[in-house]
């Protein structure tokens, strides 16, 4: 519970001013909810902490068709999951929403805030790299944007230079036929923190066969992570039942889970496997066929099937 | 049999007497006091789990601006206290630590924030002694001692040595013949998980010295006469030297029966002279405040083919940490479960180790032996194909059995119990594939020990409720609701007092399913004396003989001309110029006889073959309570328990590290309760056979609920998908390295245990 100064800036400007002048010893906040915990716990001491709160322009959640969805760096995780845009056209990311702790929580958390945590076990992210995320960020030298998969660098580290701040994640349009959902394996229903989560976006050919396929693997190696020869295996190909099994099996190899007092690494290694084989099941049912809000919701947080 | 329609206040629902204190935010925690001058008191926990203290530098600490006081163990009395009859512990170590999380030393400073500064700038230098974390590793010969002169403490009694704290035993008939006898021999060994009692509330307590030299302490507390008691033990203080003033208490289930850290904040504020407050964290609950530990149990009966179950042996094992925080006497208490079995031997070893002492929980050990037993049950079952239910009926205690204890068996609602799960659940019942069916017993005794009740009638008729008391799970509405039938008033006429132990008279602790069942007996022996005090009052003011006299509805009136009465208030103004005085009924018990609880509980589930995880879709009970004093409240507990014994079943684990002892996850985020989400509907039976004793023929409630659902779940799980665990909790890990065949049986030398004792 170690003392620290507590900074609202009013502007961008004036926020990454103060960064700049905190150096190291600062840090960015936006919803709280993962700082709060680790400094009550000591873990973080920060001399520091600018709280962006009051930056106006920062909170939107916007869609157009050519530009795809725009999520401001302080829309809250509620913000997404109760959107129409995003429901509608981003259903793996309304059930990383969704399966996100609990409802006031989701209230103050912020989903650059879940990026920025960098937690393996994040459960919006895996929905932004099976969408090809970008992220805008924006620094005292200029911007920058930068793709979902090279943000995230070890257990609580990103991309960002220090100084930096991410200001907006874009998500393009989704391709015609597109299918997807994110589903996190937890022993409880809400209030939790994955054990494995997985989310897989597909795009269908008008032949059936698959134009895209996107897995994205959370809480099983040190940062979340595409599984790039599980997509592999299902593009260009009828995605049946073989080559969902085949993707399973694929996706599986490649993560490292560890064991902790979650799960042991083969159940995690065992879960991807089925997790990924339900995702991808379901979202080439659902191709150009949403599910409804309600369906998104029980599909989510996996308990038992 | 009593019907629902013979009472006036009874069988009916009652909001609960502090119910606008609550929802409004008004009722008063010990968090919630403050006092002008107060310090916050913050704890230093232990690095390791086995070593001794060189040295402890406070020098910086204490110099800090804003500290008041620094203590540690040697600023205590030189006194070993326990928490039953055998005193292996200081209240703050003097020369060894014996758990990761023990605090050794306490800061009280002005602020919170300085103070956990303060513990920051300690100075710890420890030299490390062999530790043992595995108490069956701890049982072997050459393990390392986790109290090397355990000998010497007082209260010490039979034990095997290897880290073994206590030994108890249960033996009847002729084990080795009935073995001999049977037709079929089954045998398991079952391994339930640490525990945490998971309440609300953190422990938090003020303490204060008043200008005489008393203490005061506001606590959070089952047991307000207890606290006293280890107060004055470890503080070297006579009892009436200090008062303990207990607080609305935001759940306890056994955790705050008796003393915990309220001669930290006691201590500091002696030395400080100024009041101390301690209020807990939640990580400081979970690693330092005594959980349920591991318990490994192995069982083996005799089985004749008829289903008939001739023999029972059982070797329990409880870890109980570094002190014997609670005693394992349910291993012998509850080896045989709810059945007659003529012959057996139990065995229950209490075993230290360098780990988080073992706490109390809601019937502590129960629960693992009810996981154990009822399993076992659906084994012994499957192997003489024979259906569970009908295995239960055939082997269940009736009325004039002899208990495990040796007590007769009164009349009770067993079968009854049965019975009515099998209607509720349609048992049996073909399902589709992937779901099943579990069943489980339980059983528990109501709660004796003193109890004490007065009752003074106010001058507008209504009464006082005087007793010791503290509510726990809206106990006080409970007794109101006895006093005010018994009276003959309505529920709003009985006004239940606040009380300390300066005020109220002794009493037991509110724990054990004991305040309705013993208390609550007193409160009415104590309103039944008060309506004879009332009658002979009326008697003289009459001038006709008191058995002339009836009294009803807040009035005593001449049976044969019923106008002619006089009402409470008019009796109360009377008899403060009466000869006998202004009205007060009191009534005192030390025990009361055996009555048992027994309930049946009933699990449908659903499983998910390829990720093991299980859904719970129905859950069922029904409990013989005998009588519902507030109907409302009875099922309230019922549903309570049934929750707890859920999270116990599938997701609640305390997890040590193997290497220290530590706990691995001391956090609401990793310790998983379950959440309303998680649940079904519980659906409760209340079958209502009334006790011999007990007010108005009430039972107990509170225990059993709990015992149930790991054992009802997991032999639903083997119903729906043919796959036995014996370890909880039931994680879809390890469900589903069952259901691929790699799941390892829980190794078990009950062969060393036999050789030790002498058995062959």
């Amino acid at each position: 519970m170690a003392r620290f100064d507590y900074l609202e800036p009013r502007s961008l400007d004036e926020a990454l001013r103060m960064l700049a002048d905190g150096g190291n010893s600062t840090r960015l906040v936006a919803g709280s909810t993962d700082f709060l915990v680790r400094w009550r716990t000591g873990v973080w001491r920060p001399d520091s902490v600018v709280c962006m709160q009051h930056v106006p322009g920062l909170d939107h959640i916007t869609w157009n068709p050519d530009d795809g969805l725009s999520i401001g760096a302080m829309a809250t995780v509620q913000d997404i999951e109760q959107n129409g845009d995003v429901r509608s056209r981003y259903p793996a990311l309304v059930a990383g929403a969704t399966a996100f702790a609990g409802v006031q929580v989701r209230n103050l958390a912020t989903v650059a805030g879940n990026v920025c945590n960098a937690s393996p076990a994040g459960d919006t992210l895996p929905a932004l790299l099976a969408y090809n995320a970008q992220c805008r960020i924006i620094g005292t030298g200029g911007e920058r944007w930068l793709p979902m998969d090279e943000v995230f660098v070890a257990p609580g580290r990103t991309a960002l230079e220090s100084g930096e701040i991410l200001t907006e994640i874009r998500l393009p349009p989704p391709a015609e036929n597109t299918g997807g959902l994110y589903i996190k394996h937890s022993p409880r229903g809400a209030m939790d923190i994955s054990a494995v989560g997985v989310a897989s976006v597909v795009s269908l050919n008008a032949d059936g066969t698959c134009a895209s396929a996107r897995i994205a693997l959370g809480a099983v190696a040190p940062t979340p992570m595409r599984a790039y020869g599980a997509e592999g295996r299902l593009v260009g190909q009828i995605p049946d039942a073989a080559n969902i099994a085949e993707a399973g099996r694929l996706a599986a190899q490649s993560c490292n889970p560890i064991a902790d007092v979650r799960s042991g690494a083969d159940y995690r290694r065992e879960m991807v496997r089925v997790l990924t084989e339900r995702t991808l099941s379901h979202a080439v049912a659902t191709a150009g066929n949403p599910p409804s809000y309600d369906d998104i919701r029980r599909l989510a947080v996996q308990t038992a099937w | 049999m009593t019907t629902a329609t013979q009472f006036k206040v009874l069988e009916q629902n009652h909001p609960r007497v502090d119910a606008y204190e609550k929802v409004t935010g008004r009722a008063a925690y010990a968090s919630d006091v403050y006092l002008p001058g107060m310090l916050a008191c913050k704890l230093l926990p232990s690095a390791r789990n086995h070593a001794r203290i060189v040295s402890i530098d406070t020098g910086e600490a204490a110099a800090l601006p804003g500290v008041r006081a620094v203590i540690t163990g040697t600023d205590f009395p030189d006194i070993r206290f326990g928490s039953g009859a055998l005193r292996d512990r200081y209240v703050m170590p003097r020369e060894v630590v014996n758990f990761v999380g023990e605090p050794i030393a306490a800061v009280a400073a002005d602020d919170e924030a300085t103070a956990q500064e303060a513990i920051e700038l300690i100075k710890v230098e420890y030299e490390d002694i062999p530790s043992v974390v595995n108490p069956l590793s701890a049982m072997v010969e050459g393990a390392a001692s986790v109290h090397p002169e355990l000998e010497s403490y007082e209260g010490y009694g039979f034990t095997l040595g290897h880290n073994v704290s206590t030994l108890l035993d249960a033996d009847r008939g002729d084990v080795e013949q009935a073995f001999r006898d049977a037709d079929v021999v089954v045998e398991d060994v079952y391994r339930s998980q640490g525990i945490n009692q998971g309440f609300l509330e953190p422990m938090a307590c003020v303490a204060d010295v008043e200008p005489s030299g008393r203490l005061v302490v506001y606590a959070s507390t089952q047991g307000p006469y207890q606290i006293r008691a280890g107060l004055a033990a470890v503080l070297e203080m006579p009892v009436s030297r200090i008062r303990i003033v207990p607080m609305e208490l935001g759940g306890g289930f056994g955790a705050k029966l008796r003393l915990a850290f309220e001669a930290f904040p006691a201590l500091l504020a002696m030395r400080t002279g100024r009041p101390v407050k301690l209020v807990n964290t939640r990580e400081e609950v979970f690693t330092m405040n005594g959980p349920r530990l591991p318990v490994t149990n192995y069982v083996r009966s005799g089985v004749m083919n008829d289903g008939t179950i001739v023999a029972r042996e059982a070797y329990t094992i409880f870890d109980v940490g570094a002190y014997l925080g609670a005693g394992p006497n349910s291993g012998i208490g509850h080896g045989i479960g709810a059945y007659r079995i003529p012959n057996f031997r139990l065995r229950s070893y209490g075993v230290y180790t360098n780990k988080i002492y073992v706490g109390s929980y809601r019937a502590s050990g129960v629960a693992d032996m009810t996981f154990a037993v009822e399993s076992h049950m659906d084994h012994i079952a499957q192997q003489i194909g024979m259906d569970p239910y009908d295995l239960r009926l055939h082997n269940a205690l009736r009325e004039g059995d002899v208990s495990v204890s040796g007590a007769v068996v009164p009349s009770n609602g067993l079968i009854e119990t049965l019975e009515a799960i099998k209607e509720k659940m349609e048992w049996p019942r073909q399902l589709e594939d992937g779901h099943g069916l579990g069943l489980a017993l339980c059983e528990w005794r109501s709660g004796s020990g003193p109890s004490t009740a007065a009752i003074s009638v106010n001058d507008d008729g209504t009464v006082s409720l005087l007793t010791g008391s503290t509510d726990i799970s809206g106990s006080d509405t409970s007794l109101a609701a006895i006093a005010a039938e018994a009276l003959g008033i309505p529920m709003g006429s009985v006004i239940v007092a606040k009380r300390d132990t300066d005020m109220a008279p002794y009493t037991g602790q509110s724990g054990g399913s004991r305040v309705v069942y013993s208390q609550g007996t007193a409160v009415q022996r104590a309103a039944e004396d008060t309506v004879q005090k009332l009658m002979a009052l009326a008697a003289e003011r009459l001038g006709v003989p008191e058995d002339a006299l009836g009294c009803e509805d807040g009035r005593v009136y001449v049976m044969d001309n019923e106008p002619q009465g006089l009402t409470f208030a008019q009796l109360a103004a009377a008899s403060i110029t009466s000869r006998g005085g202004p009205i007060i009924g009191t009534a005192a018990l030390s025990s009361m006889p055996y009555t048992p609880v027994f309930a049946t509980q009933a699990a449908e589930v659903k499983v998910d073959r390829d990720t093991g995880q299980i859904k719970l879709l129905r859950y069922v009970q029904a409990q013989d309570v005998g009588v519902a004093i507030n109907p409302m409240a009875v099922e309230g507990q019922l549903d309570g328990g049934v929750v707890q014994g859920i999270g116990r079943a599938l997701t609640e684990d305390q997890q040590f590290d193997p290497d220290n002892g530590a706990v691995r996850n001391p956090s609401f985020a990793s310790y998983l309760m379950p959440l309303a989400i998680d649940l079904p509907e519980i659906e409760d039976v209340l079958i209502r056979v009334p006790a011999e004793d007990g007010p108005f023929g009430a039972r107990a409630v509170a225990e059993p609920p709990g015992f149930g659902p790991p054992a009802a779940i997991a032999n639903a799980v083997y119903d729906a998908v043919g796959v036995r665990v014996k370890q909880l909790p039931l994680s879809g890990e390890r469900v589903l390295a069952a259901l691929n065949g790699d799941y390892d049986e829980i190794p078990f030398d009950v062969e060393a245990l036999r050789l030790a004792e002498g058995i062959i």
